[in-house]
Parts: structure tokens; sequence; C-alpha cells
């Protein structure tokens, strides 16, 4: 019973104080978590590795009561210290967690009857999961929580400081052989990876919040959820079902996990308190049937400090979880399964993982198509070849339109100036091509563009064409308010006096007009079937944009020939020179008078 | 045995193979420019997703890891157990770096150059280098009875200072974070320039002193850093131009730096293998400076901002410089080696950089010559791609020498 109540309370003092009180105490007082937090869990690698090193059962009594009074002193620190302190509070409440999970675990084979260990594992666990989810307690203010961590992190220390722990030998098997160690490491690195995200979603969603932990009502199922579901994980766990409880606790987190991305609240609250129960057991269960010391530092150290900030990372970033994450972590949990059964296995399981992990389709579950096109820009990395800065003062004006704010700039996240112009630059690209353009050309840019370097894009538009669209719907929007500055500037312009090569337009022609107007601009190009509305055949005697008293066409046709056609298919040539536009226009202008003459 | 060697054999393994998987992601990459339809094999992989595995791999694997073996050369005990946690260091590197090229392949990244970390995968670089630092502290603290007070101080400081490297990168790796810009150009500012350069010659200046390298202490080169450092300090911090004097005077004070960094690592003893890449860096060093601070002036800006000329710059400096001074540092951590692939190397990499430049300034006149593939855009190209094959043959060359 008190080996199980000294479980219960590191447990708790984790829970209580590591995930929640500190957390909103450093959130209030210093408002920068995340450096904080680091500190935290650095302390934590740090104290695992050097308990793992020091390790010795028969001094094991001292090092806990002793790991439990710097939990108790980095706790205390915490309400005394300056918002600066809080580094320290971090760094000693890390040493001392992080010393004392692997102690603890290192120490309970020689401490509990074998037959039992998982039983009592699971009652310290499930307990302490019961105990941090009573009313009083859960919504009590974070002072109040950290003095009962502190409460007891002391009682642990009292009751450890006595311990005699006979030294055992360390644990045989498959589950403790390389492949096996390896699987279970990867196993609960996914699981604390998942809970930590899953964790975080729920966190910071109201209703998720609400329909998990609102209320005396749902807190106090969740605490008998918790305990007794711990309990019978103890209980398989002792008959040598520690695999398929594992297993159990995977399939009920994603299938929670599952529920949160598609936004779903009902029926989370049970199925996650569950599998966070059947694992939690675990955690604790695999390096203390071990009873190695160093296994146990590389279970917290990798799976649990380093699952964490996993798992809080992709969640605050991506501020969700990815459907195409829980693919990868089926793939890769399942391929460490095969993994651990020999060698056959292995080369299968690393390849079922790397397919997985590339070929999983991103489900951006964003509602605004602008904001999931931009991080579909971003996935396949536009920025290598398009900038997305018109520097004041230079030609970039004329060829791109006007530049943006800095302030604008720095609003985004994160800015994309780029540094490379393998093609244009798109500040105001939504201004300047209309969607149907950007679709096609997109999806088959040497066609649209002969000699262009762009890849095709035709996969984003595959299925449901959802990211496709959202891209074509994000290029829209990059300029679209500076569209009438845009126009007004481009109204302005003439090309410099003296340009143009006759003999340059033809070849030009069919190299840049062809694909849509055809090679006589008849407007029978092998594009124009797949527009909207067909291209002008110039052979007609009126012209299509061109006001029949226009006092100098040959300048209106060569502005349309640089900037295009607003929201039509028909899209500028910014980035010719004046030369090859008033080349193109007299060559335009002579393929309509020679048509015209009858 | 030498005290450093214990180490090199393990430590070349990792980083020419990171030269090697950088190099033939760099042909690649310069393969689908000259052919994009070759793009199409690859399905959704495109030309973007590859580019954050060239530029990552080289910068946090080849041009990374001989600098932290240069740390462990000095820091970690050259014994069985020594090798041991610097493989173990090493592998928690390497498996970082692989797992971030998955998730790049996968389209998991923040959007930002040489910091594309996000998702699942920010905390991977700086968990490693937390174990590397681990590895680090523990043998310092084995080892403190070695050294006097002065030692001491100098390991647990510099210790402490890394410490922070971790926690900065991965707060840096934020999509909120983005540092100062260059209203003119887009691009860095004069101050960020020079702060970046002058980090780099504080790793050059204590290199000496890590891998042990018989010479004379020159206080003089700390004080030019000093100086150096105070001008970094008076500069403007924020979105400044390049057009504002104290920019353009900010990154001048770089340029005394070709003559003092030869002068500076000249007065060791280097080892012979060492030597001869010791002195090609001293060169690619004076083209570096030089160019760098040229094409920061207005009007050169101008034209060569987001041109080939600014890729052909990073090469300079990645392929040119740090490729010449790491095999500086691996050749005299194994206190030999053979010079094969030396010229390969170099000649490959001028051809590179030349034709980029050249690409670059044609193409700032004329963008159409390079969006339409042009005959001459092609040829340079072309001609790029077998600079890049050469340099990949080379970095193969070294990577087996190294008994991989």
């Amino acid at each position: 019973m008190l080996v199980a109540a000294v479980i219960a309370a590191t447990y708790a003092f984790f829970l209580i104080f590591a995930e929640f009180a500190f957390l909103e105490l450093v959130q209030t007082a210093a408002g920068a978590v995340r450096p904080v937090m680091a500190a935290l869990a650095a302390a934590g690698v740090a104290g695992s590795l050097v308990a793992a090193w020091r390790f010795a059962a028969v001094k094991a009594g001292r090092a806990l009561a002793v790991a439990f009074g710097l939990c108790a002193a980095g706790a205390g620190l915490a309400l005394v210290v300056p918002p600066a302190g809080l580094f320290g509070a971090a760094a000693v409440a890390g040493l001392g967690l992080g010393g004392l999970t692997v102690t603890l675990a290192a120490s309970l084979r020689g401490l509990l009857e074998p037959a039992r260990l998982g039983f009592w594992i699971g009652a310290g666990t499930g307990t302490a999961y019961a105990f941090c989810n009573l009313p009083w307690l859960f919504a009590a203010s974070p002072r109040r929580q950290t003095l009962v961590a502190v409460a007891l992190a002391l009682l642990g220390a009292v009751l450890t400081w006595r311990w005699r722990i006979l030294p055992v030998a360390p644990a045989t098997g498959v589950d403790y052989a390389g492949r096996g160690k390896t699987t279970w490491i990867v196993w609960l690195l996914a699981l604390v990876w998942l809970d930590s995200a899953a964790f975080y979603v729920i966190q910071h969603t109201p209703d998720l919040r609400g329909g998990t932990w609102g209320g005396p009502g749902l807190l106090a199922s969740n605490a008998l959820v918790h305990f007794f579901v711990a309990l019978a994980a103890g209980a398989w766990a002792d008959r040598g079902r520690a695999a398929s409880v594992a297993l159990a606790a995977f399939a009920l987190l994603v299938a929670a996990c599952g529920l949160l991305v598609g936004g779903e609240t009902t029926g989370v609250a049970v199925v996650y308190t569950a599998a966070v129960s059947l694992y939690s057991t675990l955690l604790v269960h695999y390096p203390a049937h071990g009873a190695r010391p160093w296994l146990a530092a590389g279970v917290f150290a990798i799976a649990g400090w380093g699952g964490s900030a996993l798992g809080i990372g992709m969640a605050q970033d991506l501020q969700r979880i990815p459907s195409w994450f829980l693919a990868v972590a089926v793939v890769v949990f399942l391929g460490a399964w095969v993994y651990r059964r020999g060698p056959r296995g292995s080369g299968a399981a690393a390849g079922l993982a790397l397919m997985g992990l590339l070929f999983a389709d991103e489900a951006r579950a964003q509602s605004d198509p602008v904001a999931l096109g931009r991080e579909v820009y971003v996935s396949e990395g536009c920025i290598h070849c398009h900038s997305q800065y018109v520097r004041p003062g230079t030609t970039d004006g004329v060829r791109w339109g006007p530049a943006v704010p800095m302030d604008e700039l720095r609003r985004e996240s994160p800015p994309l100036p780029g540094n490379r112009r393998q093609g244009p630059d798109l500040t105001n690209v939504g201004a300047r091509r209309s969607a149907e353009w950007n679709r096609l050309h997109l999806q088959d840019p040497q066609a649209v563009n002969p000699g262009s370097r762009m890849p095709s894009y035709a996969h984003l538009f595959a299925g449901d064409a959802a990211a496709g669209e959202a891209l074509v719907a994000y290029l829209g929007s990059l300029g679209a308010e500076r569209a009438a500055e845009l126009r007004a500037a481009q109204a302005d312009w003439r090309p410099e006096s003296g340009s143009g090569v006759v003999a340059e337009g033809p070849r030009l022609f069919l190299r840049l007009c062809a694909g849509c107007h055809g090679p006589e601009g008849r407007g029978d190009g092998p594009l124009a079937g797949r527009l909207s509305g067909p291209p002008p055949d110039f052979r007609q005697p009126a012209w299509r944009r061109l006001p029949p008293g226009e006092p100098d066409p040959e300048r209106a046709l060569a502005r349309l020939i640089k900037f295009g056609v607003p929201g039509t298919a028909m899209a500028g040539h910014e980035y010719l020179g004046d030369e090859a536009v008033v080349s193109l226009a007299r060559h335009v202008r002579g393929l309509h008078a020679a048509s015209a003459v009858p | 045995m030498n005290v450093t060697a214990v180490f090199s054999r393990t430590l070349e393994r990792h980083a020419f193979g990171w030269l090697v998987a950088a190099n033939a992601v760099g042909v690649w990459l310069a393969a689908l420019l000259l052919w994009p339809a070759l793009g199409g094999l690859a399905g959704p992989f495109g030309y973007g997703r590859w580019m954050p595995l060239h530029l990552n791999w080289q910068l946090y694997g080849w041009c990374a890891l001989p600098l932290a073996g240069a740390l462990a050369a000095w820091l970690v005990t050259p014994d069985a157990a020594g090798r041991w946690h610097l493989r173990l260091a090493l592998g928690a590197w390497s498996a970082a770096l692989a797992l971030g090229g998955v998730s790049w392949l996968a389209g998991v990244t923040s959007g930002k150059l040489f910091l594309d970390w996000h998702g699942w995968a920010r905390p991977l670089l700086p968990l490693a280098m937390l174990v590397l630092w681990s590895v680090l502290a523990l043998h310092a603290w084995l080892r403190r009875g070695e050294h006097g007070p002065m030692g001491r101080a100098i390991r647990g400081g510099l210790l402490l200072v890394l410490l922070a490297v971790p926690s900065l990168l991965f707060w840096a790796e934020g999509r909120e974070v983005y540092p100062a810009v260059n209203p003119h150009s887009g691009g860095a500012t004069g101050a960020s320039l020079l702060g970046s350069t002058l980090a780099i010659l504080v790793v050059f200046g204590a290199l000496p002193a890590f891998l042990r390298v018989p010479g004379r202490a020159a206080w003089w080169y700390w004080a030019a850093l000093a100086v150096g450092a105070g001008v970094f300090m008076a500069a403007d911090h924020g979105d400044a131009s390049h057009h504002a004097t104290g920019q353009i005077v900010a990154l001048a004070a770089l340029l005394p730096w070709l003559g003092l960094l030869p002068a500076y690592l000249r007065g060791f003893a280097w080892h012979a293998s060492a030597r001869p890449w010791l002195h090609a860096s001293f060169v690619w060093w004076a083209v570096l400076v030089v160019t760098g601070f040229l094409t920061f002036l207005p009007g050169w800006s101008e034209r060569l901002k987001f041109t080939n000329a600014l890729v052909a710059h990073a090469h300079l400096a990645m392929a040119g410089l740090v490729t010449s001074l790491n095999l500086t540092i691996l050749r005299q951590l194994r206190g030999g080696g053979s010079c094969r692939g030396f010229w390969l190397w170099q000649s490959g990499c001028a051809v590179h950089v030349a034709v980029l430049a050249v690409l670059g300034w044609r193409e700032a006149e004329d963008p159409a010559a390079l969006f339409l593939g042009d005959g001459f855009s092609q040829a340079a190209y072309a001609l790029r791609l077998g600079a890049g094959g050469a340099m990949l043959l080379a970095s193969v060359q070294w990577w087996k020498e190294s008994g991989a």
C-alpha cells in the first residue's frame, strides 16, 4: 500500500504541478512559457540520466527522498521567486522529477511482489489521476495546487527516507532484448506524443474542455474511469499482456484524436480518459518490470520528456492534430509491432513507417481556403522559386505591382518574402492573374508557359482538389486589395520610345501566344478548348479588347500583352522587355491587318 | 594514438555521409531545373519539397558536424567510453536530420529558410543538441581535475553558453519569429550580416585551441573581434536599409578580416594534410568578404538580389569556404589523410559559383531568359549540373575513405 501511495504521490506531483499549476504560474508571471518549460524538460532529462548513472538499490531510499525534496523545493520556489527565478524553479523541479521517476521505476521490483507489480502500479497511477480529478483540487487556483504538490512531495520524502530496497536481477525476455526495448520506447513515445497533443488541443478548445473536464459530475466520472481502468491495466500487465494493453491504449487514443480531428466532443472524455490510464500504467510498469536504471532513463527521457515536447510543440504550432499525423502514428506503431517480431519484420516495419510518413496525405482541416492555401504554398516550398517582395524604387514595381508595407509583411506568420526568383514575384499575383489561369498553370505549366521551369502540381487537384483549389484561392488573395493601384500604374505605362524589332514578334508569338491563340491568331490553339471563354480570332475585323477609336492602338495592344486582361485567362507578360512586347504588338496588329483586307 | 584521432573516423562517417546526401539532393535539384519534366517521376515530391533537405542537411549536417567534432575533441575523454558517447550524440543528431528530411518531404515545414523544423519535427534538432551537450558536459565534469581554475572556468562558461542554443533554436524555428528585414531589398540587413559573420569568426578563432594545434596565442585576433562586436552593437538592428550609411559602414568592418583571419590561422602549425584545405579556405574567404560587401552596396544589391548571383554567393560560402575549412578540421583531427578529390571539389565549386554569378548578372536585365529557359540559361544550368556532379563525386570519395 505504501509503495502504491508513493507511486501516486509521484504521478500526482507530475500531473498537478508540472502539467497544470506550474504552466499557469509561468503564464501569469512571465508570459514566456516555452523557455521555462524547455528548462523543466531539459532538467528532467538531465535528472533521469544522473539517476541512472548513480543508481544503487541499497541507497535508492535516500535517493528517492532527495528527489522528492528537490521536487518540493522546485515547486515551493515557483511560489516565491520573481518571474526570472522561474527558470531556477523549473531546473530544480525538473531535476527532482527526472531523478524520482527513474529511481522509483528501477526500485519497484525490489519493493513489490513480482506477481502483483502491475496491480500496485495501476493502483498508484489510478489513485493519482483520480485524486487530480477531485473537483476541489482540479478547480483550485495554481497556488493552491502547487501547495498540494509540495505537500505530496514532502509526504513522499518522509515515506521513502528509510526504505531498504533489495537488489534484483534485470528482467530478460523478448521485451527487454534490443528489439523489444526499441519497440517499447517507440510505442510509449507515440502514446505520450499523441496524449500531449490531444491534451493541449482539449485544453485550448473551450467546447472540448467543457465536454471533457467541465463540472463536478464529469470530473467525478473521469476519476472513477481513471482508477478502475488503471487497475485493470496493471492486472493485465501482471498476466503478461502488457503489449495488448499498449495496443488497446493506442487504439483508444487514436479514436479520441480522431474524434478531435472531426470536431466531435461527445464521447471524447471517456475514450481519452481510459486511453490515458492504460498507457500511464504501462509507462511505469515497463521500466519497473525491467529493473534496469538506464532503460528507465531512456523511457522517461525519450518517451516521457521527448514525447511531451513533441506533442505539445506540434499542437502549439498547428493548433490541431492533423489526420495525416494519426495515419503516420498508426503505421509507426504497427510497424514497431512487426519489428518486435524479428529480422524479417524489421525491413517491412521500416518500409511501412517510411511509406506512411511520405505518402500520408496531409488532411488540411482549415476551414478558410485562403489560410489553407497559404499552408499548401508553404508545404510545397513555393518560396524557393517565388518571392513576395516588391523592392521600392526598382523595376520590380513596373513588373510586379505595388510594394507591400513592412508592417503588413511582419503581420504574416511567417512572412514569405522569399529569396529567389526562378519564376515571377507573386506579391500581387491575385490582381495580375485570374483563378482560371492560375488553375491551368498549376496543372500544366509547360503548356501554358513553354520553357517554364515550374513542375506540375496536378496532384493537388486530384480527388476533391481541396489543396489545389485552396492554393488557387490563396494566390487570388495576394494583392487583390491593391488591384486599383496596380491598374492605375499599368494605365500610365508606355514602352520606351524606339522599342520593338518586328522580326522578333513572330517567333515570340509562336512561343508564348500560340498555345491559346493558335499559330495564325485564329483563337484555335491547343489550350483554347480548356478555357471558359474562347480566345479571340485576330482575323475578325473588330478587336475584342480595343475600343474602335483607340488613338494609339499599338501602345494599347502592347499594354494588353504586357499586363493582360483582368479577370480573364489572358495573362500578362510582365517579365518581357519593352522591345519584345512592342514586337509582339506589331506582329499581332499585322495578323489583324492582313486578315482585315478583303 | 593521436588524442583527437579517436573521434575522427566516427565523425567523418556522419559528416561526409550528410555531405553526400545533401550533394545528391543538390544534383537532383539542379537536374529538375534543367529538365522540369523529371519532376513528374517524383509525384508529389516536387522541387520545393526537396529544397529544405539540401539546405538543412548542408547546414546542420555537413557544416555543423565537423565543428561539433572539434568541440568534442577538446572536451570528451579519448577512450572507448568517450567514443561510444560521441557515437550516441552523433547518432541522435543524424536521426534528427533524417527525420527532418522525412518531415520536409511530407510537406511539414515552417516556411523559413534554414529553420524549416516545424510541427512534430520542431524539437528534433534541439533535442539532439541536448544529447550532444549532455555528453560534452558529462566529460567536462569527469575531466575537471585535469585543468586549472581558468581551464575549468572557460569550459564551464562555454557549456553554459551552449546550453542556451537548443532553446534559442527552438524559439527561432517558430513562425511568429522573423529577423530584421532590409526594406529596400527584402533581405538581410548589414547588421545581421555582420553579426552572423562575427559569430563564424569566433568559431574560427577557437578552432586551434579545440584541435590543439600548436602555435602562438594571438590576443590581437580577439581584440579585433571585440572591436567588431562593438561596431555590431552600435549598428541599427531594426529593419534598416542597405542605403543607410551606418549599415554599409557596419558591413565594411568585415573588410580588415580579409587579411586578419589568414594571418591568425597561419600562426599555427597545421598538419601537412590540412594545409592545402586551409589555403583554399583563405582564397574563398577573400572572395566571400569582397563579394559579400559589394553585393550589399546600393546599385549592386538592386541588380543581384533574388537572382542566381546570390545563389552563387551562398555556394561560395558553404561549398567554398566552409567545406575547405571543415576538411582542414577533419584532416587535422585525423592527423593525416589523402588529398584525393581536392581539385575535383575546388574546380567544381569554382565553375558552379562562376556560372551562377554570370547567370545572375544576366538575369537581372532579362528575367524572361531564365523564366522561359533560353539556350544560354539552359547551357549554364547544364554546366552547373556537371559541376555539382563533380562535387558529389569528390564527396563520395571522402565518405568511402572514412571507412563507411
